[in-house]
């Protein structure tokens, strides 16, 4: 192990800075609010220099910003979810019906993927899942992006956020299913041209 | 055709509805070991459910992508 430890105390706040615009990306996809995500930023900033000797080195500098930003942002939502329970929609799986025959198989073909990998290396592909990921009903886009962008796990989830756990699988459920259809429909697999 | 005879058997069958909530599950924890057998041979036999699968796979790595760039 290299002595990592003993520069931390040393850590500058350009060095911590550094990592800002990165930061500020993904609390802007988390938060859909451009100043609470820069005052969720600025807070992480602060705090992280603060607390600078308690940064082992152990994980990337980026690493330990995105998890204290991930506090941050899961006590702001807590607040906010509890003043706002999400509106009364029980299973919330009505909205797919359509997407199934009366024996529950696909009435439409999704679109077949032959590499994901390759799918992800085209261009344009990035960009259109983000403007999906834009496009989902609030609560679901956070808790997708909780998930998969910040890597908050489902248990973690349910305990941070009290929510249920088949509450978060719908939620997560809900979030692929709508991102599916959304890329579907911009031809997804298909680089899609800007055509908006 | 013995993949197909057990994605019909009435222990083993699942809707593409059930399995598609099985694939998004299994993004995100271990399914319990009946779960994981019923989703196996339900893909084994269907195809819109493999597309699926594979469309939430590319959207993981994708997410992975995200989450690395600077």
């Amino acid at each position: 192990m290299p002595n990592d430890s003993a520069v931390n105390p040393a850590l500058e706040f350009t060095q911590l800075a550094e990592h800002r615009g990165y930061l500020l990306r993904i609390a802007r996809m988390e938060l859909r609010d451009e100043h609470l995500a820069e005052d969720c930023v600025s807070d992480t900033l602060t705090h992280a220099f603060e607390k600078r000797a308690s940064f082992r080195g152990a994980s990337s500098l980026r690493t330990w910003l995105v998890a204290i930003l991930k506090n941050r942002i899961i006590d702001l939502l807590r607040k906010q979810w509890r003043e706002q329970p999400l509106e009364p929609s029980p299973s919330g799986e009505q909205d797919f019906d359509a997407l199934f025959d009366a024996s529950g198989h696909y009435a439409e073909m999704p679109s077949a993927v032959a590499d994901p990998a390759e799918l992800c290396q085209q261009d344009g592909f990035l960009a259109a899942v983000q403007r999906c990921i834009d496009k989902l009903p609030k609560r679901i886009g956070q808790v997708f992006v909780l998930r998969e962008v910040f890597g908050v796990d489902t248990k973690e989830l349910c305990k941070d956020l009290e929510l249920t756990s088949s509450n978060v699988w719908v939620q997560l459920y809900r979030a692929r299913m709508m991102l599916r259809s959304c890329l579907e429909k911009g031809g997804f697999g298909h680089a899609q041209t800007e055509t908006r | 055709m013995l993949k197909l005879k057990l994605a019909r058997h009435p222990m083993m069958r699942i809707s593409c509805q059930h399995a598609s909530r099985l694939l998004s599950q299994q993004q995100d924890e271990r399914l319990p070991f009946g779960q994981r057998l019923r989703l196996r041979i339900h893909l084994a036999v269907c195809t819109a459910c493999s597309n699926v699968a594979r469309q939430f796979a590319a959207l993981r790595l994708a997410m992975q992508k995200w989450r690395d760039r600077e």
